[in-house]
Protein backbone atom coordinates (compact mmCIF):
# COMPACT_ATOMS: atom_id res chain seq x y z
CA UNK A 1 0.00 0.00 0.00
CA UNK A 2 2.61 2.89 1.44
CA UNK A 3 4.73 1.30 -2.02
CA UNK A 4 2.38 3.11 -4.41
CA UNK A 5 2.98 6.11 -2.56
CA UNK A 6 6.53 7.41 -3.29
CA UNK A 7 6.31 11.21 -2.59
CA UNK A 8 5.43 9.98 1.41
CA UNK A 9 9.26 9.42 2.19
CA UNK A 10 9.27 11.72 5.24
CA UNK A 11 9.90 10.18 8.40
CA UNK A 12 7.38 11.52 10.89
CA UNK A 13 4.52 9.88 8.39
CA UNK A 14 2.13 7.66 9.31
CA UNK A 15 0.92 5.33 7.04
CA UNK A 16 -2.79 3.95 6.40
CA UNK A 17 -2.19 1.28 8.97
CA UNK A 18 -0.62 3.04 11.86
CA UNK A 19 -3.69 5.29 11.43
CA UNK A 20 -6.28 2.57 11.92
CA UNK A 21 -3.96 0.74 14.62
CA UNK A 22 -3.95 4.53 16.10
CA UNK A 23 -7.47 4.88 15.90
CA UNK A 24 -7.95 1.53 17.89
CA UNK A 25 -5.57 2.80 20.22
CA UNK A 26 -5.98 6.16 21.44
CA UNK A 27 -4.17 7.32 24.56
CA UNK A 28 -6.95 7.91 27.47
CA UNK A 29 -6.34 8.50 31.18
CA UNK A 30 -6.24 5.15 33.32
CA UNK A 31 -8.61 6.95 35.75
CA UNK A 32 -11.40 6.16 33.24
CA UNK A 33 -10.39 2.50 33.51
CA UNK A 34 -10.43 2.82 37.08
CA UNK A 35 -13.81 4.60 36.95
CA UNK A 36 -15.37 1.42 34.72
CA UNK A 37 -13.73 -1.04 36.80
CA UNK A 38 -15.59 0.04 40.08
CA UNK A 39 -19.01 0.84 37.97
CA UNK A 40 -18.71 -1.97 35.63
CA UNK A 41 -17.97 -5.21 38.42
CA UNK A 42 -20.92 -3.59 41.02
CA UNK A 43 -23.14 -3.24 37.96
CA UNK A 44 -22.38 -7.36 37.02
CA UNK A 45 -23.43 -7.67 41.19
CA UNK A 46 -26.32 -5.84 40.46
CA UNK A 47 -27.58 -7.92 37.23
CA UNK A 48 -26.75 -11.56 38.65
CA UNK A 49 -29.87 -10.30 41.23
CA UNK A 50 -32.30 -8.13 38.85
CA UNK A 51 -31.49 -9.17 35.45
CA UNK A 52 -29.97 -12.57 34.12
CA UNK A 53 -30.96 -13.58 37.98
CA UNK A 54 -32.14 -16.99 37.32
CA UNK A 55 -28.50 -19.14 36.78
CA UNK A 56 -28.75 -20.44 40.27
CA UNK A 57 -32.16 -21.92 39.52
CA UNK A 58 -31.08 -23.42 36.51
CA UNK A 59 -28.73 -24.99 39.05
CA UNK A 60 -31.62 -26.35 41.14
CA UNK A 61 -34.01 -27.80 37.90
CA UNK A 62 -31.50 -27.93 34.92
CA UNK A 63 -34.36 -29.71 33.06
CA UNK A 64 -34.23 -27.12 30.24
CA UNK A 65 -31.12 -26.43 30.31
CA UNK A 66 -30.32 -26.32 26.38
CA UNK A 67 -26.43 -25.39 26.08
CA UNK A 68 -25.50 -22.56 23.83
CA UNK A 69 -22.36 -23.09 20.95
CA UNK A 70 -19.89 -21.63 23.54
CA UNK A 71 -20.89 -24.04 26.53
CA UNK A 72 -20.71 -27.10 24.09
CA UNK A 73 -17.53 -25.82 22.41
CA UNK A 74 -15.65 -25.32 25.76
CA UNK A 75 -17.50 -28.41 27.23
CA UNK A 76 -18.79 -26.93 30.21
CA UNK A 77 -20.64 -28.67 33.03
CA UNK A 78 -24.39 -28.95 32.90
CA UNK A 79 -25.24 -26.32 36.06
CA UNK A 80 -25.91 -28.03 39.18
CA UNK A 81 -26.22 -26.85 42.98
CA UNK A 82 -22.61 -26.83 43.34
CA UNK A 83 -21.05 -25.33 40.27
CA UNK A 84 -23.88 -22.15 40.44
CA UNK A 85 -23.42 -21.42 43.97
CA UNK A 86 -19.53 -21.67 43.47
CA UNK A 87 -19.81 -19.52 40.43
CA UNK A 88 -22.06 -17.05 42.54
CA UNK A 89 -19.58 -16.76 45.30
CA UNK A 90 -16.55 -16.25 43.36
CA UNK A 91 -18.23 -13.55 41.21
CA UNK A 92 -19.39 -11.50 44.04
CA UNK A 93 -16.16 -11.63 45.65
CA UNK A 94 -13.99 -10.78 43.03
CA UNK A 95 -16.39 -8.32 41.69
CA UNK A 96 -16.09 -6.66 45.09
CA UNK A 97 -12.22 -6.87 44.93
CA UNK A 98 -12.06 -5.54 41.22
CA UNK A 99 -14.52 -2.65 42.33
CA UNK A 100 -12.21 -1.60 44.71
CA UNK A 101 -9.28 -1.46 42.23
CA UNK A 102 -7.19 -3.82 44.39
CA UNK A 103 -5.74 -6.68 42.25
CA UNK A 104 -7.77 -5.30 39.09
CA UNK A 105 -6.15 -7.71 37.10
CA UNK A 106 -6.15 -10.75 38.47
CA UNK A 107 -9.57 -9.73 39.88
CA UNK A 108 -10.81 -9.03 35.93
CA UNK A 109 -9.54 -12.04 34.56
CA UNK A 110 -11.80 -14.45 37.29
CA UNK A 111 -14.61 -12.18 36.65
CA UNK A 112 -14.86 -12.21 32.72
CA UNK A 113 -15.21 -15.87 31.90
CA UNK A 114 -17.12 -16.41 35.18
CA UNK A 115 -19.66 -14.22 34.19
CA UNK A 116 -19.42 -15.62 30.95
CA UNK A 117 -20.27 -18.40 32.27
CA UNK A 118 -23.25 -17.00 34.69
CA UNK A 119 -24.61 -15.35 31.49
CA UNK A 120 -24.79 -18.31 29.26
CA UNK A 121 -26.12 -20.81 32.06
CA UNK A 122 -28.79 -17.95 32.21
CA UNK A 123 -29.85 -18.00 28.63
CA UNK A 124 -29.67 -21.22 28.43
CA UNK A 125 -33.38 -22.26 28.08
CA UNK A 126 -34.26 -21.11 24.61
CA UNK A 127 -34.20 -17.64 25.27
CA UNK A 128 -31.01 -15.12 24.60
CA UNK A 129 -31.23 -11.31 25.55
CA UNK A 130 -29.32 -9.01 23.36
CA UNK A 131 -28.27 -6.41 26.14
CA UNK A 132 -24.85 -7.87 27.40
CA UNK A 133 -22.69 -7.77 24.20
CA UNK A 134 -21.16 -4.70 25.60
CA UNK A 135 -20.76 -5.81 29.37
CA UNK A 136 -19.10 -9.27 28.63
CA UNK A 137 -17.02 -7.49 26.00
CA UNK A 138 -15.65 -4.62 28.40
CA UNK A 139 -15.22 -7.23 31.38
CA UNK A 140 -12.93 -8.89 28.82
CA UNK A 141 -10.85 -5.87 28.04
CA UNK A 142 -10.66 -4.75 31.11
CA UNK A 143 -8.42 -6.97 32.83
CA UNK A 144 -5.97 -6.18 29.87
CA UNK A 145 -5.42 -2.81 31.34
CA UNK A 146 -2.09 -2.69 33.93
CA UNK A 147 -2.99 0.05 36.88
CA UNK A 148 -0.68 3.07 37.04
CA UNK A 149 2.09 2.78 39.66
CA UNK A 150 5.04 4.95 40.94
CA UNK A 151 7.06 4.13 38.17
CA UNK A 152 4.70 4.44 35.55
CA UNK A 153 2.49 1.27 34.71
CA UNK A 154 4.13 -2.39 35.50
CA UNK A 155 0.91 -3.44 36.34
CA UNK A 156 1.47 -6.08 38.84
CA UNK A 157 -1.29 -8.57 39.08
CA UNK A 158 -1.60 -9.37 42.39
CA UNK A 159 -0.58 -6.25 43.91
CA UNK A 160 -2.82 -5.29 46.95
CA UNK A 161 -1.82 -1.93 47.76
CA UNK A 162 -3.04 1.25 45.31
CA UNK A 163 0.09 3.62 44.98
CA UNK A 164 -1.24 5.53 43.59
CA UNK A 165 -5.19 6.79 43.43
CA UNK A 166 -6.22 4.92 40.67
CA UNK A 167 -9.46 7.37 39.86
CA UNK A 168 -7.28 10.26 40.08
CA UNK A 169 -4.20 8.90 37.13
CA UNK A 170 -4.21 10.85 34.54
CA UNK A 171 -1.27 9.12 32.79
CA UNK A 172 -2.94 8.33 29.33
CA UNK A 173 -2.49 4.59 28.02
CA UNK A 174 -2.78 3.20 24.32
CA UNK A 175 -3.53 0.08 26.42
CA UNK A 176 -6.73 2.05 28.46
CA UNK A 177 -7.46 3.59 25.20
CA UNK A 178 -8.17 -0.09 23.45
CA UNK A 179 -10.28 -1.26 25.86
CA UNK A 180 -12.16 1.73 25.96
CA UNK A 181 -12.75 1.52 22.01
CA UNK A 182 -13.59 -1.99 22.39
CA UNK A 183 -16.08 -1.41 24.80
CA UNK A 184 -17.25 1.57 22.77
CA UNK A 185 -17.15 -0.26 19.36
CA UNK A 186 -19.72 -3.31 21.04
CA UNK A 187 -22.24 -0.75 22.12
CA UNK A 188 -22.47 0.78 18.87
CA UNK A 189 -22.24 -2.64 17.35
CA UNK A 190 -24.87 -3.78 19.55
CA UNK A 191 -27.71 -0.92 17.79
CA UNK A 192 -25.75 -1.36 14.10
CA UNK A 193 -26.49 -5.10 14.01
CA UNK A 194 -30.27 -4.74 15.51
CA UNK A 195 -30.59 -3.09 12.27
CA UNK A 196 -28.25 -5.57 10.00
CA UNK A 197 -31.17 -8.22 11.92
CA UNK A 198 -33.93 -6.22 10.92
CA UNK A 199 -32.99 -6.26 7.65
CA UNK A 200 -31.91 -10.01 7.50
CA UNK A 201 -35.63 -10.75 9.29
CA UNK A 202 -37.54 -8.73 6.11
CA UNK A 203 -35.80 -11.68 4.26
CA UNK A 204 -33.24 -8.52 3.23
CA UNK A 205 -35.52 -5.85 2.54
CA UNK A 206 -36.37 -2.79 4.28
CA UNK A 207 -39.63 -3.82 5.07
CA UNK A 208 -39.47 -4.58 8.90
CA UNK A 209 -40.65 -0.37 9.69
CA UNK A 210 -43.52 -0.90 7.98
CA UNK A 211 -44.39 -4.25 9.86
CA UNK A 212 -46.58 -4.56 12.56
CA UNK A 213 -43.81 -5.31 15.07
CA UNK A 214 -44.32 -3.12 17.46
CA UNK A 215 -48.08 -3.97 17.71
CA UNK A 216 -47.42 -7.52 17.97
CA UNK A 217 -44.89 -6.51 20.97
CA UNK A 218 -46.96 -4.61 22.57
CA UNK A 219 -50.38 -7.24 22.68
CA UNK A 220 -47.54 -9.47 23.87
CA UNK A 221 -46.55 -7.42 26.85
CA UNK A 222 -49.30 -5.65 27.50
CA UNK A 223 -48.55 -2.14 29.12
CA UNK A 224 -50.74 0.99 30.13
CA UNK A 225 -48.73 3.22 27.39
CA UNK A 226 -48.68 0.45 24.66
CA UNK A 227 -52.24 -0.31 25.19
CA UNK A 228 -52.55 3.73 24.82
CA UNK A 229 -50.65 3.79 21.45
CA UNK A 230 -52.29 0.60 19.97
CA UNK A 231 -54.76 2.75 18.83
CA UNK A 232 -52.48 4.86 16.40
CA UNK A 233 -50.37 2.41 14.07
CA UNK A 234 -49.06 5.73 12.15
CA UNK A 235 -47.15 6.38 15.54
CA UNK A 236 -45.93 2.77 15.87
CA UNK A 237 -44.46 3.40 12.49
CA UNK A 238 -42.51 6.37 12.83
CA UNK A 239 -41.26 4.59 15.99
CA UNK A 240 -39.76 2.18 13.95
CA UNK A 241 -38.52 4.12 11.14
CA UNK A 242 -36.94 6.41 13.65
CA UNK A 243 -35.39 3.55 15.43
CA UNK A 244 -34.40 1.68 12.34
CA UNK A 245 -32.94 4.90 10.98
CA UNK A 246 -30.90 5.62 14.34
CA UNK A 247 -29.05 1.99 14.68
CA UNK A 248 -27.68 2.38 11.19
CA UNK A 249 -26.61 5.48 11.89
CA UNK A 250 -25.22 4.81 15.24
CA UNK A 251 -21.53 3.84 14.11
CA UNK A 252 -21.21 8.01 13.36
CA UNK A 253 -20.92 8.07 17.56
CA UNK A 254 -17.57 6.34 16.82
CA UNK A 255 -16.11 9.42 15.08
CA UNK A 256 -18.05 12.40 16.65
CA UNK A 257 -16.57 14.86 19.80
CA UNK A 258 -17.52 16.45 22.52
CA UNK A 259 -20.74 18.11 22.53
CA UNK A 260 -22.34 16.01 18.90
CA UNK A 261 -21.19 12.65 20.93
CA UNK A 262 -23.21 13.57 24.10
CA UNK A 263 -26.05 14.44 21.78
CA UNK A 264 -25.81 10.68 20.06
CA UNK A 265 -25.40 8.88 22.94
CA UNK A 266 -28.67 11.09 24.67
CA UNK A 267 -30.31 10.10 21.67
CA UNK A 268 -30.18 6.50 22.26
CA UNK A 269 -30.79 6.81 25.98
CA UNK A 270 -33.48 8.10 25.08
CA UNK A 271 -34.41 5.17 22.39
CA UNK A 272 -34.10 3.02 25.44
CA UNK A 273 -36.48 5.11 27.90
CA UNK A 274 -39.10 5.01 25.09
CA UNK A 275 -38.31 1.09 24.56
CA UNK A 276 -38.92 0.78 28.97
CA UNK A 277 -41.88 2.90 28.48
CA UNK A 278 -43.70 1.56 25.36
CA UNK A 279 -42.37 -2.93 26.01
CA UNK A 280 -40.46 -2.79 29.32
CA UNK A 281 -37.49 -3.61 28.28
CA UNK A 282 -34.52 -1.57 29.77
CA UNK A 283 -31.34 -2.83 28.28
CA UNK A 284 -29.57 -1.36 31.30
CA UNK A 285 -26.36 -3.58 30.34
CA UNK A 286 -25.93 -2.00 27.15
CA UNK A 287 -26.60 1.97 28.65
CA UNK A 288 -24.26 1.55 31.39
CA UNK A 289 -21.37 0.79 28.99
CA UNK A 290 -22.70 4.30 26.86
CA UNK A 291 -19.80 5.45 30.34
CA UNK A 292 -17.30 4.44 27.91
CA UNK A 293 -17.88 7.34 25.91
CA UNK A 294 -17.66 9.43 28.95
CA UNK A 295 -14.41 11.28 29.96
CA UNK A 296 -14.88 9.98 33.74
CA UNK A 297 -11.12 10.84 34.41
CA UNK A 298 -11.81 14.41 34.83
CA UNK A 299 -14.12 13.62 38.24
CA UNK A 300 -11.68 13.86 40.10
CA UNK A 301 -9.82 17.05 39.02
CA UNK A 302 -13.07 18.48 38.89
CA UNK A 303 -14.06 17.76 42.19
CA UNK A 304 -10.66 18.75 43.52
CA UNK A 305 -11.13 22.26 41.73
CA UNK A 306 -14.12 22.69 43.28
CA UNK A 307 -12.95 21.66 46.91
CA UNK A 308 -9.92 24.02 46.42
CA UNK A 309 -12.02 27.36 45.34
CA UNK A 310 -13.79 26.63 48.44
CA UNK A 311 -11.41 25.94 50.47
CA UNK A 312 -9.83 29.17 49.72
CA UNK A 313 -12.92 31.49 49.98
CA UNK A 314 -13.33 29.05 53.66
CA UNK A 315 -9.65 29.71 54.69
CA UNK A 316 -10.11 33.76 53.50
CA UNK A 317 -13.22 34.19 55.92
CA UNK A 318 -11.45 31.85 58.54
CA UNK A 319 -8.52 33.11 58.57
CA UNK A 320 -10.75 36.75 58.80
CA UNK A 321 -12.22 35.25 61.87
CA UNK A 322 -8.61 34.33 63.41
CA UNK A 323 -8.48 30.59 62.62
CA UNK A 324 -5.12 28.73 62.87
CA UNK A 325 -3.37 29.08 59.75
CA UNK A 326 -2.99 24.87 58.63
CA UNK A 327 -6.49 25.43 57.09
CA UNK A 328 -4.74 28.10 54.47
CA UNK A 329 -1.74 25.71 53.79
CA UNK A 330 -3.89 22.73 53.53
CA UNK A 331 -6.31 24.81 50.60
CA UNK A 332 -2.69 26.00 48.54
CA UNK A 333 -1.92 22.19 48.92
CA UNK A 334 -5.24 20.79 47.68
CA UNK A 335 -4.78 23.88 44.82
CA UNK A 336 -1.41 22.65 43.70
CA UNK A 337 -2.66 19.24 43.20
CA UNK A 338 -5.68 19.95 41.13
CA UNK A 339 -3.25 21.88 38.90
CA UNK A 340 -0.66 19.03 38.28
CA UNK B 1 -1.64 -11.03 25.98
CA UNK B 2 -1.10 -8.35 28.22
CA UNK B 3 2.36 -10.38 28.67
CA UNK B 4 3.81 -10.08 25.67
CA UNK B 5 3.21 -5.81 25.43
CA UNK B 6 6.36 -3.62 25.93
CA UNK B 7 5.67 -0.16 27.11
CA UNK B 8 7.95 2.56 27.00
CA UNK B 9 7.26 5.92 28.77
CA UNK B 10 7.19 9.18 26.61
CA UNK B 11 8.56 12.57 27.39
CA UNK B 12 4.88 13.39 28.31
CA UNK B 13 4.29 10.27 30.79
CA UNK B 14 2.15 8.64 27.79
CA UNK B 15 2.12 5.08 27.95
CA UNK B 16 2.31 3.82 24.31
CA UNK B 17 1.90 0.57 23.14
CA UNK B 18 5.21 -1.67 21.77
CA UNK B 19 4.64 -3.08 17.84
CA UNK B 20 3.72 -6.35 19.13
CA UNK B 21 1.13 -4.89 22.06
CA UNK B 22 -0.69 -3.08 19.70
CA UNK B 23 -0.76 -5.21 16.75
CA UNK B 24 -2.36 -8.31 18.63
CA UNK B 25 -5.30 -5.51 20.28
CA UNK B 26 -5.76 -4.50 16.75
CA UNK B 27 -6.27 -7.85 15.46
CA UNK B 28 -8.26 -8.88 18.20
CA UNK B 29 -10.73 -5.89 17.56
CA UNK B 30 -11.00 -7.13 14.43
CA UNK B 31 -11.63 -10.49 15.11
CA UNK B 32 -14.10 -9.66 17.49
CA UNK B 33 -15.88 -7.32 14.88
CA UNK B 34 -15.96 -10.04 11.71
CA UNK B 35 -17.35 -13.21 14.36
CA UNK B 36 -19.79 -10.07 15.20
CA UNK B 37 -20.87 -9.56 11.61
CA UNK B 38 -20.74 -13.13 10.93
CA UNK B 39 -22.96 -13.84 13.39
CA UNK B 40 -25.47 -11.23 12.22
CA UNK B 41 -25.42 -12.18 8.46
CA UNK B 42 -25.47 -15.99 9.17
CA UNK B 43 -26.02 -17.23 12.55
CA UNK B 44 -28.55 -17.86 15.54
CA UNK B 45 -28.98 -17.08 18.82
CA UNK B 46 -26.94 -20.25 19.40
CA UNK B 47 -23.58 -18.23 18.53
CA UNK B 48 -24.26 -16.21 21.70
CA UNK B 49 -22.78 -13.64 22.73
CA UNK B 50 -21.76 -13.33 18.47
CA UNK B 51 -25.15 -14.16 17.75
CA UNK B 52 -27.57 -11.81 15.52
CA UNK B 53 -29.24 -8.94 18.07
CA UNK B 54 -32.64 -10.72 16.55
CA UNK B 55 -34.64 -9.59 19.59
CA UNK B 56 -37.96 -7.44 17.66
CA UNK B 57 -36.52 -7.51 13.97
CA UNK B 58 -38.63 -9.83 13.14
CA UNK B 59 -41.70 -9.40 10.28
CA UNK B 60 -45.13 -8.80 11.24
CA UNK B 61 -47.79 -8.73 8.61
CA UNK B 62 -50.51 -6.07 9.08
CA UNK B 63 -53.22 -9.23 9.17
CA UNK B 64 -51.70 -11.38 10.80
CA UNK B 65 -52.45 -13.59 14.23
CA UNK B 66 -50.76 -12.59 17.78
CA UNK B 67 -50.57 -15.34 19.90
CA UNK B 68 -49.79 -15.11 23.65
CA UNK B 69 -50.07 -18.17 25.99
CA UNK B 70 -50.61 -17.85 29.42
CA UNK B 71 -51.63 -20.33 32.39
CA UNK B 72 -54.99 -19.73 34.54
CA UNK B 73 -55.01 -22.16 37.40
CA UNK B 74 -58.77 -22.74 39.92
CA UNK B 75 -57.14 -22.69 43.66
CA UNK B 76 -58.39 -24.61 46.70
CA UNK B 77 -59.81 -21.18 47.58
CA UNK B 78 -62.25 -21.42 45.04
CA UNK B 79 -60.54 -18.49 42.75
CA UNK B 80 -59.64 -18.22 38.74
CA UNK B 81 -55.90 -16.71 39.16
CA UNK B 82 -53.48 -16.10 36.43
CA UNK B 83 -50.38 -17.96 37.20
CA UNK B 84 -47.64 -15.57 37.40
CA UNK B 85 -44.88 -16.93 34.82
CA UNK B 86 -41.84 -15.89 35.87
CA UNK B 87 -39.37 -16.65 38.70
CA UNK B 88 -40.69 -15.31 41.76
CA UNK B 89 -44.18 -16.58 40.27
CA UNK B 90 -44.29 -20.21 39.49
CA UNK B 91 -40.74 -20.39 39.32
CA UNK B 92 -41.07 -20.84 35.54
CA UNK B 93 -41.25 -18.59 33.05
CA UNK B 94 -43.32 -17.72 30.12
CA UNK B 95 -41.13 -17.86 27.28
CA UNK B 96 -40.26 -21.13 28.57
CA UNK B 97 -43.38 -22.56 28.22
CA UNK B 98 -44.48 -21.21 25.17
CA UNK B 99 -41.37 -23.24 23.72
CA UNK B 100 -42.64 -26.19 25.24
CA UNK B 101 -46.36 -25.46 24.46
CA UNK B 102 -46.60 -28.96 21.94
CA UNK B 103 -45.07 -31.14 24.85
CA UNK B 104 -47.47 -29.84 26.91
CA UNK B 105 -50.07 -30.19 24.82
CA UNK B 106 -49.50 -33.72 24.61
CA UNK B 107 -48.70 -34.64 27.98
CA UNK B 108 -50.58 -32.06 30.54
CA UNK B 109 -48.96 -33.34 33.52
CA UNK B 110 -45.82 -31.06 32.57
CA UNK B 111 -47.63 -28.52 34.13
CA UNK B 112 -47.45 -30.37 37.59
CA UNK B 113 -43.85 -28.74 37.70
CA UNK B 114 -45.99 -24.93 37.39
CA UNK B 115 -48.10 -25.89 40.23
CA UNK B 116 -45.23 -27.34 42.42
CA UNK B 117 -43.03 -24.33 41.32
CA UNK B 118 -45.79 -21.97 43.25
CA UNK B 119 -46.65 -24.37 46.10
CA UNK B 120 -42.97 -24.13 47.20
CA UNK B 121 -42.68 -20.74 46.46
CA UNK B 122 -45.95 -19.55 47.92
CA UNK B 123 -46.52 -21.69 50.97
CA UNK B 124 -48.79 -19.74 52.79
CA UNK B 125 -51.08 -18.69 49.52
CA UNK B 126 -53.71 -20.78 48.49
CA UNK B 127 -53.00 -23.93 46.16
CA UNK B 128 -53.97 -24.47 42.46
CA UNK B 129 -56.36 -27.39 41.88
CA UNK B 130 -56.74 -27.07 38.32
CA UNK B 131 -54.21 -25.27 35.53
CA UNK B 132 -55.32 -24.57 31.94
CA UNK B 133 -52.95 -23.52 29.44
CA UNK B 134 -54.90 -21.24 27.35
CA UNK B 135 -54.10 -19.75 24.02
CA UNK B 136 -55.01 -16.05 23.22
CA UNK B 137 -55.25 -15.17 19.38
CA UNK B 138 -55.71 -11.50 18.81
CA UNK B 139 -56.55 -10.93 14.37
CA UNK B 140 -54.84 -8.06 12.92
CA UNK B 141 -56.93 -6.29 10.51
CA UNK B 142 -54.66 -3.41 8.52
CA UNK B 143 -52.06 -3.32 11.24
CA UNK B 144 -54.78 -2.74 13.47
CA UNK B 145 -55.99 -4.80 17.07
CA UNK B 146 -59.76 -4.76 16.57
CA UNK B 147 -61.75 -6.79 18.66
CA UNK B 148 -60.63 -9.15 21.91
CA UNK B 149 -58.78 -11.81 22.15
CA UNK B 150 -60.04 -15.60 21.28
CA UNK B 151 -59.19 -17.46 24.23
CA UNK B 152 -58.37 -21.64 22.96
CA UNK B 153 -58.09 -23.93 25.93
CA UNK B 154 -55.06 -26.20 24.95
CA UNK B 155 -54.31 -27.99 27.86
CA UNK B 156 -56.08 -29.19 31.35
CA UNK B 157 -54.19 -30.66 34.13
CA UNK B 158 -55.91 -31.72 37.65
CA UNK B 159 -53.19 -31.29 39.53
CA UNK B 160 -52.15 -34.21 42.13
CA UNK B 161 -51.25 -33.40 45.84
Amino acid sequence: MSAATPTSTSAPEISRGQRVANWFTPKIALARIAWLRTILYLFVILDMHAFVRDTRLKGEHPGLYQPLFLARLFELPKPSVANTTTLYVVLIVFCLIGAANRMPRLAGWIVAPAFTWWVLIGMSDGKVDHDHLALVVALWVLPTVAPGTKHGTKGCTFQWRREVSPYADQTRSEAAGWAIRCVQISVIATYFLSAVAKLRGAGWTLGWPGSAILTWAIVRRPHPVGEWLLQYPWMLHTMQWAGIIGEFCSPVILWLKGRWQLLGALFFIGFHVANTAILMIHFLPTVVCWLAFAPLERIVPWFQRRRSVRRQAKGRSDRDAGEPEDQAEDSRQAKEQAGA
Amino acid sequence: MAGVVTKQQERTGDVRLGRIGKGVRVLVALAGIGLLINGSVRASDDAWPFGPMSQYAGMIADDASITYTRITARTDAGTTVDVPLNIEGAGVARAEIEARTGEIVKDPSLLQAVADGWARKHPDKPKYVKLELIRDTTTLVDGRVVGDPVPEVLATWRVRR
